[in-house]
């Protein structure tokens, strides 16, 4: 990847909110993630897996660096969404590109987090388990 | 400020090139310049007041000499400049003003430009441009102030005019710099307005009100907790109750077997809600940390994506760009045979060479397939792992509705009334029970309510923090504008009382001057300037003279005037006058003659050669250091300025 390269994750401010509410507590079952980093993958993951990707349109706010993403797990995963996105593997030339498309599928996909834990009426974590 | 030369180009009547030469010593401090009615005396006078302050012309068209235009050729450059040299406060300037225009066909000349340059000349003899020429100007001699200096002798009787009074008052401001300190507390007024109007912005109340909540919230906050300490106690004290009882129950005979069973289920049921939470804690980590999971097919596309590029020769089988720049460079293939130049072998060698990519990428492909491989495994194993924490808590829950309804059942068994004191104990027991119960629900919601007043807190000592902020920076505001008012009124105060210090100097001065001048000095009493500004003149019979004065006693009182607010000025300046004698007699004219070149620092008289005859004339004898004569040419229409020589 190139030497110089954005190392801040964004999101759209609009969005923070469902991130603070997921991470926001004591009780693992009504708040079960503990970072906004693995609400920022699931929401990518999400976003993936149906096919959702939205560009950040508002005010971009950063909620975690780079630095964050585990080297073994988080850092391939992306990786692999962004060849996957745009079917080639020149994207990993660029941390920017890798990071905007992965934004982009988290942009869209924390809508369907928030419809699939927090819009049903049950507890949170056993909703998230039967995302698996 | 004092005059040293004047030259003139071209200028109105001023055919060629001209220069006159001021007196400035201080015995001989006086310059003559004669000439008879429309010999360019005015003109002269003129040429000063344009030269400095571009003022004094109505039509420009008419300073470029006439005959300079005459001998010019079509189409030729015609240009005139007033250039003066003066001295003040020890530095040398020279001011040139210039104008340039072109003669037209039908003989007119029409301006082209203006050009209007300052020089101030150092001690080395070195001149530069002074950058701002306008502004230098004003601060030597301002262009309002210059009327006072040079005047038309014949309109000088102005303030000894009845209606003068406000003329007298803006002279004295103007001449001893006294607009200065109105500049400096207008000035300064309106910048304690401006934080006057800041200040408003500001308000204490908004403070009080935040620190006014914050104490009400942080008193709810301390009430909670106390209670919740309390319920803490209560909860402490019926445990001890129920551990009292289940004691007494455990030495019963009747209860000991149930009681003991009880115990067993008690705690094992204590074990088995720890180990839910910890099943539960496992749980969240790996649903949280499970996404990859549910990415699993970008993981599976992107391998796929590396192995079509890979088996198509455009990835790297995990073959180096070193290790085939090395066979490359040994012609050697690793089962050692020789490579040669042009064979399929190094051709293939240079094919695959050509399709590396940079090695930065083609090591991070390297390491990312390497890593993805990985993924497969992980997902089936999160999905054991997932499996196995999920059965595991519902075996725990099971085991403790188990727990549970075994103990409701030892509790319905030790109720029984036929168990006479076992049975009053376990009710009481049970009462204890359900305060316990209470207690946790009373806890639970204290807790909540606590954590909210804690953010409140939180967020009221920003706010509050922030408003003190402010309140400093309007403590701070209030010290400036406090001061700013205080210098604006001290200037006020100091103000009005130098202006009434120098109005009476001055008037010390105009009745010194005045008695001197005036010939029929027995008469004059007295010279007034009060408060009002009205220059008054006072006769023996102590009545008010003014209106009574001729016009030659009215300009001897306006000389006197000006005279004194030179005197009584710190700078330099000199008195040029146009026509200073017309009106005056003989008398009058012998006691200024004799008089004025002591009252001023340098005077320059543009006179006729009646005015200035006879004693008036001897008078300044010995005090002329300059005299011209202006000689009007009837051939040619033009004035040529000529020395005296003396």
């Amino acid at each position: 990847m190139n030497e110089e390269h954005r190392d801040t994750v964004n999101i759209d401010d609009s969005v923070h909110d469902i991130y603070k509410r997921l991470t926001e507590g004591n009780d693992p079952v009504d708040v079960p993630f503990q970072t906004m980093k693995d609400v920022f993958m699931w929401a990518a993951s999400l976003g993936y897996q149906r096919g959702k990707r939205k560009p950040i349109r508002g005010n971009r706010r950063t909620i975690f660096r780079w630095a964050q993403f585990s080297p073994q797990t988080d850092i391939p995963l992306i990786k692999a969404m962004a060849i996957a996105d745009s079917g080639d593997v020149d994207v990993l030339m660029s941390q920017e590109d890798v990071l905007a498309a992965v934004e982009e599928y988290a942009n869209a996909g924390i809508l369907s987090v928030k419809s699939s834990l927090l819009n049903v009426n049950r507890q949170n974590l056993w909703n998230l388990v039967e995302l698996l | 400020m004092i005059l040293h030369s004047m030259t003139l180009d071209n200028f109105r009547q001023y055919y060629g090139h001209q220069r006159l030469q001021f007196a400035r010593s201080n015995k001989q401090n006086v310059t003559v310049i004669h000439g008879v009615n429309g010999a360019g005396k005015t003109s002269l006078f003129l040429a000063l007041n344009w030269c400095l302050y571009d003022e004094g012309v109505d039509n420009i068209g008419e300073l470029i000499s006439k005959e300079a235009i005459r001998w010019a050729k079509e189409e030729e450059q015609v240009r005139t400049s007033v250039e003066l040299t003066l001295i003040h406060n020890g530095e040398r300037y020279h001011v040139r003003r210039t104008l340039c225009g072109r003669k037209e066909k039908n003989g007119t000349c029409e301006i082209e430009s203006k050009e209007f340059i300052m020089l101030r000349t150092g001690a080395d003899g070195q001149s530069s441009r002074v950058p701002n020429p306008i502004g230098t100007i004003n601060t030597i001699l301002p262009a309002n102030a210059r009327t006072y200096f040079f005047f038309d002798g014949e309109k000088i009787d102005n303030f000894a005019r009845p209606e003068a009074a406000k003329e007298v008052k803006e002279a004295i401001y103007l001449i001893l710099n006294l607009e200065i300190l109105k500049r400096a507390k207008r000035h300064l007024g309106n910048v304690a307005k401006d934080y006057r109007s800041e200040l408003k912005l500001y308000s204490d109340a908004e403070l009080n009100e935040l620190i006014e909540n914050n104490e009400k919230v942080r008193a709810e906050q301390e009430d909670a907790k106390d209670r919740h300490e309390k319920i803490e106690k209560e909860t402490a004290s019926a445990r001890k109750k129920i551990e009292d009882i289940s004691a007494k129950l455990r030495k019963m005979e009747d209860a000991k077997i149930l009681q003991q069973r009880r115990d067993y289920l008690e705690e094992s049921l204590q074990n088995h809600r720890v180990d839910l939470d910890k099943v539960t804690d496992q749980i969240r980590d790996l649903a949280t940390g499970g996404y990859f999971v549910t990415a699993y097919p970008a993981i599976e596309k992107a391998l796929r994506i590396l192995d079509v590029k890979r088996e198509r020769g455009e990835l790297p089988s995990g073959i180096r760009e070193s290790f085939i720049k090395d066979l490359i460079e040994q012609m050697n293939c690793i089962c050692g045979r020789p490579i040669t130049d042009g064979s399929p072998e190094h051709n293939q060698l240079l094919t695959l060479l050509k399709s590396q990519l940079p090695s930065t990428l083609e090591n991070d492909i390297i390491n990312t397939h390497a890593d993805l491989l990985l993924f497969k495994e992980w997902v089936e194993r999160h999905q054991q792992d997932l499996d196995r924490v999920r059965q595991q808590r519902s075996s725990l829950i099971e085991a403790i509705h188990s727990h549970e309804a075994e103990l409701d059942e030892i509790q319905h068994q030790l109720k029984d009334p036929s168990l006479e004191k076992v049975s009053e104990l376990e009710t009481q027991r049970a009462e204890f029970q359900a305060d316990i119960d209470r207690y946790n629900v009373d806890k639970g919601k204290l807790e909540e309510r606590i954590e909210i007043l804690s953010q409140e807190t939180e967020k009221l000592d920003k706010q509050i923090k922030q408003a003190k902020k402010e309140k400093r920076q309007a403590k701070l505001l209030e010290k400036k504008m406090d001061l700013a008012q205080k210098a604006a009124d001290g200037i006020d105060d100091m103000y009005d009382r130098f202006a009434d210090e120098i109005r009476q100097n001055i008037e010390d001065e105009t009745r010194k001057i005045f008695k001197q001048l005036v010939w029929k000095e027995s008469h004059f009493q007295d010279v007034r300037l009060d408060e009002n500004f009205n220059l008054e003149v006072i006769d023996r019979y102590g009545t008010p003279a003014r209106p009574d004065l001729s016009a030659g006693e009215r300009q001897v009182l306006s000389l006197s005037f000006i005279a004194a607010m030179s005197r009584i000025s710190d700078g330099e300046a000199p008195l040029v006058m146009d026509t200073p004698f017309g009106r005056l007699s003989s008398q009058h004219r012998n006691n200024i003659t004799e008089y004025l070149p002591d009252l001023a620092d340098q005077l320059a008289l543009f006179v006729t050669d009646e005015e200035l005859r006879d004693q008036a004339r001897q008078n300044l004898t010995g005090r002329i250091g300059a005299e011209y004569r202006l000689n009007f040419d009837h051939d040619t229409s033009c004035t040529e300025i000529i020395e005296d020589s003396r």
